[in-house]
């Protein structure tokens, strides 16, 4: 029972980064049809600043707006330089172009730094631990689960609160429609990959603060969560993404520590095989959402 | 019908071995001119067009974006490195080998024919879920099956040293035992370019191609595009196999990373940059790339001297150097989607030219007029013996919205029935229910005694009820005739009895002049009227019309009924069409149907339903309700 509970603290602080990309990619899939495979990339960006900055001798104070600052910016950028000259094209030249927006950024970092890993300090609190009960609670856990809660909260509002929220809404619910509907696209599409940014920013603090280093294809492993969480939740469906990030950060913390011992290393390919079933039992994802096709 | 032996066979076979031969002196010219530096680049080079050549034939053909296949390569490097490699070796490196592999030792092509039965397993389990999760063109949920498939292996690779070595082991060949001779590369690329081509020439891959360009089009033409691209996964697994066996082979150790992302990177580059629609832009790929990253390699190497610039050291330190090649992959990558996304050849083909400049000058004689089985009408005097179309109970709701309310209809083999209504009164719906792609919550519908409600689409469609769309879907980078002649091929498969002639069809729909351009390229009236001639190749037994004649003028919707009625009547078809214009309508209909707010309010005549209150009611509103 303790250790159920453990698992769950553990499984929900994971998740809880899990659902951050995943929000990211799946408010930017729902402007554009794209799945946004340089997603992890504005970690990476947001690494080389840590690595700088802090090398520098800049406090984590001062480095973790800069690392939201430089995510969001990237992000922008990356609209700017690739996506938007893609725009309305084909989902396989999306897929594609992501995909090499991926390869370009992280090859910029091997030309102008370096392949290897570089470490840099963690702030001092990150191991620690308290105790409530049997339980051993991470300090770090905490306030990845706090800093998730205030975001999503944060974002909710803005979703539902404000014009952009309506227009990014309405947006991912139809596009076409939405323009028609005087919903300007330059303004949304760049909002949702701001958006985007900022939680990739958020979830990339604590991702670096975990990590300690970084390295030009850092960027590939939270990708990849982010992707694989938002297609659990369904894509398209921003509730869903948190909800897939979440399923995803326990099913993984549940597995390592209950999979036998000759498997356990395997745990990411049980995973994956996981997801490759639920695709094929369920190709719609956890949450549906009914997307009417016009014949 | 069989393939055409000259154009689906021989030019194809003859351009693949323009194409290899070209391909292979080009590798061979090169290398007399750089020496022995050059032999294991030109090696690598044809090893990776026959891995490429098998990416083509499933991205190519289906439009699904794998990432996927160098897991399959990894699986079948694996498996024939196992079976290949010494005893001596494998107790070396993997004493605790499971199912007693260390004792197994194969010749080199047994291990490869292993390896692709393997893979070949793995990818039929892949397959089915690919089918599951709706893979068609561009699908995202299939894109991240296949890149799911590469970590998987990737990750079981690592770690599952009794099997393969581990990460840093890995499995090797004893030096000098592995490939001294190009022949079984030069023969195993001839193969695979012949594979390709044929398959893309073959029934099935010009199916599956068809489904590539509209998912939707393609099953209600009875196609199951399922079948067509598990056909295509199989085969471009194989092909893959074999070159990742020859890739082990050649390179004398397997080492997970070896089949990982930066050479899924490199072989979807080579694939996108020359073309993926193309078997030929496959191969420019392959040479373009090559050529570039051995040019970035050498810039990086010996800086800018090589063009006597004199420009070293600097900015260019030899991190710059060693990863130039990485730059250049992405960057072409990326420049190809934004500026040029069908490639360099686009779809292309050496064979395909050939074949036009061999019958460029011959131009078919127009074919004769399209005779007609059996006038449509009532007013035929022997009644028709064909199965009734009907219909009843229909309710479909959509979320809240009822569309549908118990609505029904029967058409008669030699009848053209009219259905009409309001926007939104549930007319398209009800021809989806009909052609099974909107499930209802209630109701039935049969074909004579078949009942079709369990059916679905393409099934259907076999059965003999063909639609068009209200939204126009093409089969849009194939040519007009190529579009006819697709389903001319399906129903010679599918529909017994004897079809009309795909050139006459095209004639007949007023297209004989642009039967070579692509239907994409169409103006809406051509493109609606190729749209009737594709579903009229199928022989259906009924022609369902969605909006015909949308966007026509009166002159041309006036010669819009004529022709659905002569090309029912030609291929004995009875007809409901379906359109809110009253007068075309009533033009053209022996019987019409008025449907509003998801039921039937009258049927009858033409004339009876133009006299009929309710429908006025339905259409003129309050105008009829001060009548009343």
């Amino acid at each position: 029972m303790t250790e159920l509970a453990q698992n769950l603290i553990d499984g929900l602080g994971r998740g809880s980064i899990y659902a951050l990309l995943a929000l990211g990619v799946a408010v930017v899939f729902g402007v554009m049809h794209l799945l946004n495979f340089a997603h992890g990339e504005l970690i990476t960006v947001g690494g080389y600043v840590a690595l700088w900055t802090l090398g520098a001798g800049w406090s984590w104070y001062i480095v973790t707006p800069l690392i939201v600052l430089s995510a969001v910016l990237t992000s922008l950028a990356i609209e700017r330089v690739a996506f938007s000259r893609v725009r309305g094209s084909s989902d396989f030249t999306l897929l594609l172009t992501s995909f090499g927006v991926h390869f370009v950024i992280s090859a910029i970092f091997l030309l102008y730094v370096s392949a290897s890993v570089k470490p840099f300090d963690r702030p001092s609190w990150v191991t620690n631990t308290y105790s409530v009960g049997p339980l051993n609670i991470e300090v770090y856990d905490t306030a990845v689960i706090a800093v998730t809660a205030i975001t999503l909260i944060g974002t909710t509002l803005l979703l539902q609160r404000t014009m952009f929220g309506l227009s990014l809404r309405a947006a991912a619910a139809d596009f076409d429609t939405a323009r028609l509907m005087g919903v300007r696209s330059d303004t949304v599409i760049r909002g949702a990959f701001a958006l985007s940014g900022l939680l990739a920013g958020i979830a990339g603090v604590f991702w670096l603060m975990r990590a300690g280093s970084i390295s030009p294809s850092a960027g590939i492993t939270p990708m990849l969560k982010g992707v694989l969480a938002a297609l659990i939740g369904g894509l398209g469906s921003l509730r869903g993404a948190v909800i897939g990030g979440l399923v995803l950060g326990l099913a993984e913390v549940l597995l390592r520590s209950r999979l036998p011992d000759s498997v356990a290393s395997l745990t990411e390919g049980v995973v994956f095989l996981l997801i490759a079933l639920l695709f094929i039992f369920r190709p719609q994802g956890l949450v549906t959402v009914k997307h009417a096709v016009r014949v | 019908m069989f393939p055409r032996l000259g154009r689906d066979v021989g030019f194809p076979l003859a351009g693949c071995a323009l194409l290899f031969a070209v391909f292979v002196a080009g590798g061979l010219i090169y290398q007399s001119f750089q020496g022995r530096a050059a032999e294991r680049l030109v090696t690598v080079m044809l090893i990776d067009a026959i891995i490429v050549l098998g990416i083509q034939i499933y991205v190519g053909n289906t439009g699904v974006l794998s990432f996927g296949h160098i897991g399959f390569g990894a699986i079948a490097g694996y498996a024939f490195a196992v079976f290949a490699i010494s005893p001596e070796e494998k107790l070396k490196r993997i004493p605790d080998a499971p199912f007693g592999l260390n004792e197994v030792v194969l010749n080199p092509v047994l291990a490869g024919a292993v390896a692709i039965g393997v893979t070949m397993i793995v990818a039929l389990v892949v397959g089915i879920g690919l089918a599951r999760s709706g893979a068609e063109s561009g699908a995202v949920a299939a894109t991240v099956i296949t890149l799911a498939l590469l970590f998987v292996t990737h990750e079981v690779a690592r770690n599952w040293p009794d099997l393969t070595g581990g990460n840093r082991a890995g499995l090797t060949f004893k030096i000098g035992a592995a490939l001294d001779s190009r022949l079984p590369i030069y023969l195993c690329l001839l193969g695979a370019l012949i594979l390709a081509r044929l398959f893309a020439q073959s029934r099935s891959g010009k199916l599956a191609v068809a489904a590539r360009e509209d998912n939707l089009a393609a099953r209600a033409m009875g196609v199951n595009p399922l079948v067509q691209q598990t056909a295509a996964l199989l085969i471009s697994v194989i092909v893959v196999s074999v070159g990742s066996s020859l890739r082990v082979y050649e390179n004398g150790s397997i080492l997970p990373d070896n089949f990982f992302f930066s050479y899924t990177l490199l072989t979807l580059a080579m694939l996108i940059v020359g073309g993926r629609n193309s078997v030929t832009g496959a191969l420019v790929g392959v040479a373009v790339m090559t050529v570039g990253r051995e040019f970035a390699r050498r810039l990086g190497q010996d800086g800018f001297e090589v063009f006597g610039l004199g420009l070293d050291a600097g900015p260019l330190d030899w991190v710059f150097r060693e990863n130039l090649q990485t730059v250049f992959l992405g960057l072409a990558m990326l420049g190809f989607m934004i500026f040029r996304s069908d490639g360099l050849v686009g779809d292309w083909e050496l064979d395909g030219w050939l074949w036009r400049r061999w019958n460029g000058r011959k131009s078919p004689e127009r074919p004769e007029p399209l005779a007609e089985v059996a006038p449509v009408g009532l007013h035929a005097e022997v009644p028709h013996e064909g199965a009734i179309l009907e219909v009843g109970d229909i309710v479909v709701d959509f979320g809240g919205f009822r569309a549908l309310d118990g609505a029904g209809l029967s058409v008669a083999p030699d009848e053209v029935v009219g259905l009409i209504g309001p926007n939104g009164a549930g007319k398209t719906t009800l021809v989806n229910v009909i052609t099974g792609m909107v499930e209802p919550a209630e109701g039935w519908f049969r074909l004579g005694e078949r009942d079709l409600r369990t059916e679905s689409s393409h099934e259907i469609a076999r059965a003999g009820l063909l639609r068009t769309f209200q939204n126009l879907r093409l089969f849009g980078a194939l040519t007009v005739r190529q579009n006819v002649d697709l389903a001319s091929r399906v129903a010679a498969r599918h529909r017994p009895g004897t079809h009309p002639s795909v050139d006459a069809l095209v004639a007949e729909a007023g297209l004989w002049e642009v039967r070579d351009r692509r239907a994409r390229e169409l103006d809406y009236g051509s493109a609606r009227r190729l749209e009737l001639a594709r579903a009229a190749a199928m022989a259906p037994s009924y022609l369902l019309l969605d909006e015909p004649t949308s966007g026509m003028s009166d002159a041309e919707s006036d010669e819009m009924i004529r022709r659905i009625r002569h090309m029912a009547a030609a291929v004995d078809a009875g007809v409901l069409v379906i359109d809110h214009d009253l007068n075309f309508i009533t033009g053209i209909s022996d019987r019409i149907y008025v449907l509003d707010q998801g039921h039937v309010i009258s049927v009858g005549t033409p004339d009876e339903v133009q006299a009929d209150p309710a429908v006025r009611a339905a259409y003129l509103g309050t105008e009829s309700d001060a009548q009343t």
